[in-house]
């Protein structure tokens, strides 16, 4: 049983990710700084509880809000250019963080270990979980609440007028500036949720593997991010969901009875989803037929 | 005085160890840009194809034992193939007005590229031939070190075919064609899809050739190469000026300078985080790279 709780929370945090990068790509933003905003959280996440003992929400809290500032700041410079610009400032700037991680050091004694992280050795001991005496059960079910808030808001957001205003910028800038967005303040604050919601992801991610390194922060983690809304199909919160338990859950864990094959097949399958669904496995016809599906009328 | 002088040394020597290794930038970047240039389009899998080629290429080493010269020209042959493949599997079936579609797809080529190479040598790093490796040049108080040398004049004699190509060929006058106006070259008979495919194989066996400059210099060929490869190469684009081939090459020579001179000042750990912030001023200060000119098209 321990082993679908485990899924669940491996599920759950990359969730959160997706959903970062899922906000900022609304706007028509390729962010590759997801991973960074993460380990942002993962690592200030860590260390409120560890170091200075919060309780856990408290500390989740706090660092996915230092995320969204980081983040802000970040989205500022990166209004200055598009494309592919904005794909390697964002990517550079999250590999600035890891490393940034990769060189800090921050330890203090605590009964007769040392915590706190440690360079290259990682941030080891992040035991609230268990020093609480939280079973793997807990943890899932405080995830999951965690997501499936995420979630409603964004679903939420999504429907209202402030949904409207995102896509708007990621159809169309020009024309979306001509009907009067503030083109600044859009991005911006896609960002900043973005890194909001990566913040809180990276936070719970600390704490439920206990262990963080740099390593787990990297390029591969950021393009993780952008794969799930993008497999997704953009067309609503579900199609990440969906696009992460495909990844995570058929891709990684189904697959692994091909042992080394599966990391092969996993590009191959990406390359071929690609093709054959340009828009994403979960795409805006795909929404349509759901929504016919439950009941409730076209939107 | 004296002393003084020698403090000046080490440094200089690391700029200019940097600058030659840098040419190996240079050349990724060429190619990051060529294809950004003609299809408006990033190619993720490049570095890891550049790679995936040197590897290739050690079919001739190890088995024929050919000398370096001729393990290079196969590296940037096998690379001019796996290029094609990337177009065929991740640019030429997917919509044109699907940007995010078609970079996903090229990350998915990066994965498979690295797990094929992984899958084939068992994940172990594999020895790359060198060429005047045990040859140093003493122009004092300077050392020159014969491999890298011998990289920074490979890279250059590259750069010089591929600029022939570009501006004295048919077909080079068609790839800068479809590169400024894709319908109105078109229109004066370029076959858009068959350029796109040049493009690729042309932009690849020039990354062949810089990984296996990377295996030359390095001593190894490694999978993890291609990660790196990848986010220097993208810099590079970047700072040079998106599309400007004289501003890759610039780009990737600073680059090289200055990440090893922070590498002697800094350690190796921490000498990343200096070429992210020398983007991140390029990025402020003059976002269009050191060639580029401000887009009005789009």
């Amino acid at each position: 049983m321990d082993f679908y709780y485990g899924m669940a929370q491996l599920i759950g945090v990359h969730t959160l990710l997706g959903l970062s990068a899922y906000v900022v790509l609304l706007t028509g933003q390729v962010s590759m700084a997801q991973a960074g905003f993460f380990a942002i959280g993962a690592y200030l996440g860590g260390m409120l509880t560890v170091l200075a003992g919060l309780h856990i929400v408290p500390a989740m809290l706090l660092a996915a809000v230092a995320s969204a500032l980081v983040a802000t700041v970040v989205g500022f410079p990166a209004l200055r250019v598009k494309g592919l610009m904005l794909v390697v400032a964002t990517l550079a700037f999250g590999e600035a963080v890891r490393i940034f991680w990769f060189n800090f050091d921050y330890q203090i004694a605590k009964g007769n270990i040392q915590v706190g992280p440690l360079g290259g050795e990682g941030f080891k001991q992040i035991r609230y979980f268990p020093e609480n005496g939280w079973s793997t059960a807990d943890v899932a079910i405080f995830i999951w609440a965690w997501v499936i808030a995420a979630m409603v808001a964004l679903w939420w957001m999504d429907r209202s007028r402030v949904g409207s205003v995102l896509r708007a910028v990621g159809e169309d800038e020009l024309a979306a500036q001509s009907v009067g967005i503030n083109l600044t303040a859009v991005k911006v604050s896609a960002m900043g949720i973005g890194g909001f919601i990566a913040g809180l992801g990276g936070a719970i991610y600390a704490h439920y593997t206990t262990h963080i390194e740099h390593l787990n922060f990297g390029v591969v983690l950021a393009t993780f991010a952008i794969a799930y809304p993008i497999l997704g199909g953009l067309s609503s919160v579900i199609g990440v969901l969906l696009a992460v338990i495909f990844i995570q859950g058929f891709l990684v864990e189904v697959l692994r009875f091909m042992g080394d094959w599966r990391n092969l097949l996993f590009g191959a399958l990406i390359v071929l989803a690609m093709n054959v669904r340009p828009d994403g496995l979960f795409d805006a016809r795909a929404t349509r037929a759901l929504k016919r599906l439950l009941g409730g009328r076209d939107a | 005085m004296a002393d003084y002088w020698w403090d000046v040394i080490d440094p200089i020597q690391s700029v200019l160890d940097g600058m030659m290794f840098g040419s190996i930038y240079a050349l990724i970047g060429i190619g990051f840009t060529l294809i950004f240039g003609v299809m408006h389009k990033i190619n993720l899998a490049y570095a890891a194809a550049s790679i995936g080629g040197a590897y290739a290429s050690l079919v001739a080493f190890q088995i024929l034992s050919a000398p370096a010269l001729v393990v290079f020209l196969c590296a940037a042959a096998a690379s001019g193939v796996i290029g094609y493949i990337v177009y065929i599997c991740c640019f030429r079936f997917i919509p044109e007005h699907l940007p995010l579609a078609t970079l996903m797809a090229s990350v998915g080529m990066l994965i498979l590229i690295d797990e094929v190479v992984v899958h084939a040598t068992a994940g172990m790093p594999e020895p790359y031939p060198a060429m005047f490796d045990d040859v140093m040049i003493d122009i004092s108080p300077f050392w020159i070190r014969g491999d890298l040398l011998m990289i920074f004049a490979l890279s250059v004699v590259a750069m010089l075919i591929l600029l022939y190509v570009l501006y004295r060929t048919r077909l080079g006058i068609a790839t800068r064609a479809v590169a400024q106006q894709p319908s109105a070259a078109q229109l004066c008979g370029i076959g858009q899809q068959q350029t796109n495919a040049v493009t690729f194989v042309i932009t690849g066996a020039l990354g062949g050739l810089a990984g296996a400059m990377v295996g030359a210099s390095v001593g190894i060929l490694s999978p993890l190469l291609a990660l790196p490869l990848t986010v220097k190469g993208l810099v590079v684009t970047v700072i040079g000026g998106l599309g400007s081939i004289p501003g890759a090459i610039v780009a990737g020579i600073l680059v090289g300078g200055f990440e090893n001179v922070f590498q002697y000042f800094r350690g190796v750990t921490e000498r990343d985080i200096y070429v992210m912030l020398l983007l991140f001023v390029f990025l402020t200060f003059r976002p269009q790279g050191l060639f580029g000119r401000i887009s009005t098209r789009d």
